[in-house]
């Protein structure tokens, strides 16, 4: 695979250009909101949390082709584990009275309380994963939508330790356009190194011939099984920023319409590359804007005209529907982005296999 | 005592029976294209749609109505996007239908909001009769019977007719009843057909219970629904209709059976117990014939 | 190619029944069919014999619609089959038994037996099935079991009833024998002899020789995804092409044909 004639040194080059060139991505886009208006900074930050979550979601499905519904559900596990290791004593004191006392009065470092969020996640999603992994492709995937209702009912429900059905405030808000773009940034270098470990090859492989790659010695279901725990931490941290960002927590916020943002934007970026996934999060979380602001309302000389409430979601589902239909691997084709298009380079950064249409 | 183990039974059954139908609704399509339909969903809430602007006027003429547009909306989401998808694997299958079903779902909440709707559907049914000295709900009797009788012409039409037949051979090898003559088209369409039918009569069903109407209808019937199927075997009728009803009827029984404060976790305990079922019989508890072999 | 000239005879008072022309079929990287000709007539009996790997099985699978050709065709009666839907070419006369049988485990015997029968509208099913029923009791005796059940020469027997029941003028089999213990293939090609007795046209696919020789009218030598050497079972076994054509096929490197 390394027989590039030019030498080792250009061909370990050509090998991480498509991580390189992505982290060049984030740290432009991160860039250009340093010096745009304070609002324009906030959505691009929300964005780039949307880029921890969708590369978070890639990890798994894109190496595994299994749909997991569940990560949203780690992303709120996260963020929850996060908000109540760091929220202020006093603050816990108001929301959640019946909080344990070791909860109560813990007041860890946010970053800390990051790390914690993610780990409660990964290790969720190792318990989960355990009976998941061996489930066919399809059963795991319906199967991963129960992680999702389980989570839904527990944060709705356990009220003295989550606040039940009411928002949880004053978090600290810590999360602004840095913090969220070196969490981008980690996100992409550990799904990149993943997808070309071992364990990440072979889980590719897998996903063409689960049968022939099962019979020539290659464990599924344990590269499905860490595909998937790196998956929930990276899923955690993302709501864990995402709390940080917007100060509160709330359950309804990590269910169906995050899920089907999530999804959305891997599939339209294409779930078949590291690059389908950070592209899709970039171009669709730009679009939800755009068509948020029509729905607000968009002043032609005198009067405002308004879309819809709503139009923005179905928009969005229309597009899905249709890069499904026109355009099976998404913006980025299934291919990573590379030094140069010649055949070499196309052939090392190209997956193993070729997205869903096969 | 007896009374109450008689009341609860009718409930199991009732909530059971529901769930059967709407995982066999789901089974029959995934039987003949391997497409786990989340929009199956959307059917119920179109067809509870339909109930809502004509019940006032007919009843009859609200449930025909509910029937025609889920069938309609069933032949139209396989025309425009499951057909050109039909060799695609079941994983693009699967996210193609949870496209479509946000889309209709957003669509109609861009289009009537998201606010749900009272429809006071056949408000006789609500009444108690007594049965045996038992006093009933006489709409949960009457789930019970559509549900036994929906379960029982499906179950005829598959074994006797010709194209049972060869919607039963479809599902387990599509390629060589192809071969052999069966159209592909007209099987496919009949399965949506006949999973319309039993989405209109589970939203009958269920709007009648719960007097409400709203864009959001559905989708937890059906999540619940696809983990049955899961359980009774992914890909066979018989399983998704058996695992449809144990998992609705365990909601019942857990809900009845949980001290009062664990009774908001039911779902909980539900799934806990469908992962260690799933642990044991990783292909569900009456595996598929044509899903093993075509691995 | 060898001996191609003189014994692909022409056979111009026979309609063809299928005619396949040029025939390339390609999986990905890989070619099974490089450019493949074959006639058969009404009634006619062919043989394909070839190693594992010849191409075979992608020749009736083209003839059956089940592979799109990359260059050529296949003509039924007349109809480009890239043209026509699958479920139409047993519409149009051509019935295939697939290598492995394929018949429907879940279901019972009689159901099997009746999805043959898919394509007709006649009310001479029933009957036409009980005459299966009366020439191999054993069917009969199990024919509310699920087909699964059978053995394995069963099975070859229930599917090829299976596809006789849509009335085919040419009827495919791929390896018919294959798997089975010898007494059973002999039951296997009695079948096969009675079914050309009736005029039903045959193309049998075989890796082994001996018993597609007794049956066939014509035999094609199977290599490298095209036809070594062609001809009359009596001209090809005298052949003394033969062994180089069967063995050259399967050991010889690609490229160079024996």
């Amino acid at each position: 695979m390394m027989a590039v004639p030019k030498g080792r040194d250009e061909g370990r080059v050509a090998r991480l250009a498509p991580l390189l060139m992505l982290v060049a991505v984030v740290l432009l886009v991160a860039g250009a909101a340093e010096l745009a208006p304070a609002v324009v900074q906030r959505r691009i930050t929300q964005g780039l949390i949307n880029l921890v979550a969708v590369v978070g979601l890639y990890v798994f499905v894109g190496n595994s082709g299994v749909l997991s519904f569940g990560n949203v559900a780690f992303m709120g596990i996260g963020a929850y584990v996060s908000a109540l290791l760091t929220m202020a004593p006093a603050a816990k004191g108001v929301f959640l009275p019946d909080l344990p006392p070791f909860l109560a009065a813990a007041e860890l470092p946010v970053a800390a309380g990051a790390f914690a969020g993610g780990a409660a996640a990964a290790l969720v999603g190792a318990v989960a994963g355990f009976p998941l992994m061996r489930l066919s492709g399809i059963s795991a995937s319906i199967a991963t939508f129960a992680i999702l209702v389980v989570s839904y009912v527990v944060l709705g429900n356990w009220t003295s330790v989550t606040g039940g059905q009411n928002s949880l405030m004053g978090l600290p808000i810590y999360v602004g356009i840095w913090t969220a773009t070196v969490w981008a940034v980690v996100a992409i270098v550990i799904a990149f190194f993943h997808q070309e470990s071992r364990s990440g090859l072979l889980l590719r492989a897998s996903r063409e011939d689960e049968v022939a790659a099962a019979a020539s010695g290659v464990n599924v279901v344990w590269n499905r099984f860490l595909a998937f725990v790196i998956s929930a931490f990276l899923s955690g941290i993302a709501g864990v920023l995402l709390a940080h960002f917007l100060g509160t927590v709330r359950v309804e916020t990590f269910y169906l319409d995050l899920t089907f943002l999530i999804i959305a934007m891997l599939v339209i970026g294409g779930t078949g590359s590291l690059t389908g996934a950070v592209s899709g999060a970039l171009v669709i979380t730009a679009l939800t804007e755009l068509l948020r602001q029509i729905e607000v309302g968009v002043p032609i000389g005198t009067t405002v005209i308004a879309a819809p409430a709503g139009l923005g979601d179905a928009v969005l589902a229309l597009l899905m529907l249709a890069i499904i239909l026109f355009r099976p691997k998404g913006i980025s084709g299934g291919r990573e982005l590379a030094w140069a298009r010649g055949p070499k380079e196309l052939k090392l950064s190209q997956p193993a296999a070729d997205g869903h249409n096969s | 005592m007896i009374e109450r183990v008689l009341q609860t039974l009718v409930d199991v059954v009732s909530v059971g029976g529901l769930y059967a139908l709407t995982a066999l609704g789901i089974g029959l399509i995934f039987g003949v294209m391997r497409l786990i339909n989340f929009a199956h969903a959307q059917l119920i809430m179109m067809a509870g749609y339909a109930i809502l602007v004509l019940f006032s006027q007919s009843v009859p003429l609200a449930i025909a109505a509910a029937a025609v547009v889920a069938i309609l909306l069933a032949l139209g989401t396989e025309r425009v996007v499951f057909r050109p998808l039909r060799d695609a694997d079941p994983a693009t299958l699967l996210i193609a239908s949870f496209a479509l079903s946000f889309f209709i779902e957003k669509t109609m909440i861009m289009l009537v909001g998201s606010r749900p709707k009272g429809v006071d559907f056949l408000p006789e049914l609500a009444r108690q009769i007594e049965v045996a000295g038992v006093r009933l709900q006489l709409l949960q009797i009457v789930t019970i019977a559509v549900s036994g009788a929906l379960l029982i012409a499906t179950t005829w039409f598959l074994r006797s007719t010709k194209l049972g037949l060869e919607m039963r051979a479809a599902a387990e090898n599509f390629r060589m009843a192809q071969v052999l003559g069966v159209r592909a088209n007209r099987v496919i369409a009949v399965a949506f057909a006949m999973s319309g039918i039993l989405a209109a009569a589970v939203a009958c069903l269920f709007v009648a219970q719960t007097g409400l109407v709203q864009p959001r209808m559905g989708l937890q019937l059906v999540v619940i629904a696809f983990v049955g199927s899961v359980i009774g075997g992914l890909g066979s009728l018989p399983g998704a209709a058996l695992g449809g009803f144990l998992v609705g009827a365990a909601t019942i029984l857990l809900q009845t059976l949980l001290p009062a404060e664990l009774r908001v976790f039911r779902e909980v305990f539900l799934f806990v117990a469908v992962a260690l079922v799933l642990l044991l019989r990783p292909q569900g508890l009456i595996p598929a014939p044509g899903l093993k072999a075509r691995v | 190619m060898i001996g191609a000239g003189p014994v692909l005879e022409a056979k111009p008072d026979r309609r063809a029944l299928v005619s396949v022309q040029g025939l390339v079929v390609r999986y990905g990287p890989i070619t099974a069919l490089r450019g493949v000709d074959l006639e058969i007539g009404a009634g006619e009996c062919v043989a394909i014999i070839g190693p594992n790997g010849a191409g075979k099985t992608s020749l009736v699978s083209a003839i059956a619609g089940l592979v799109r050709p990359a260059a050529g065709k296949v003509v039924l009666d007349g109809l480009d089959v890239a043209r026509i839907g699958l479920a139409d070419v047993v519409r149009s006369g051509v019935a295939l038994v697939p290598e492995g049988r394929n018949i429907f485990g879940s279901l019972t015997v009689a159901e099997n037996l009746r999805l043959g029968a898919t394509p007709r509208k006649d009310d001479r099913i029933a009957p036409d099935i009980d005459e299966i029923f009366q020439r191999f009791p054993i069917l009969g005796q199990r024919r509310s079991q699920h087909a699964g059940q059978l053995s394995g020469g069963e099975q070859q027997m229930l599917a090829i009833a299976r596809a006789m029941l849509s009335r085919p003028r040419l009827l495919m089999l791929d390896e018919p024998s294959l798997g089975l213990a010898p007494m059973v293939v002999d039951g296997v090609y009695e079948l096969l002899a009675d079914i050309k007795q009736q005029g039903v046209a045959l193309l049998v696919v075989e890796q082994n020789a001996t018993r597609a020789f007794g049956l066939a009218d014509r035999v094609s030598i199977f290599g490298h995804g095209a036809i070594q050497l062609s001809g009359a079972p009596d001209a090809i076994a005298a052949d003394t092409n033969f062994d180089a054509a069967y063995f050259g096929a399967a050991y010889a490197d690609r490229g160079a044909p024996a």
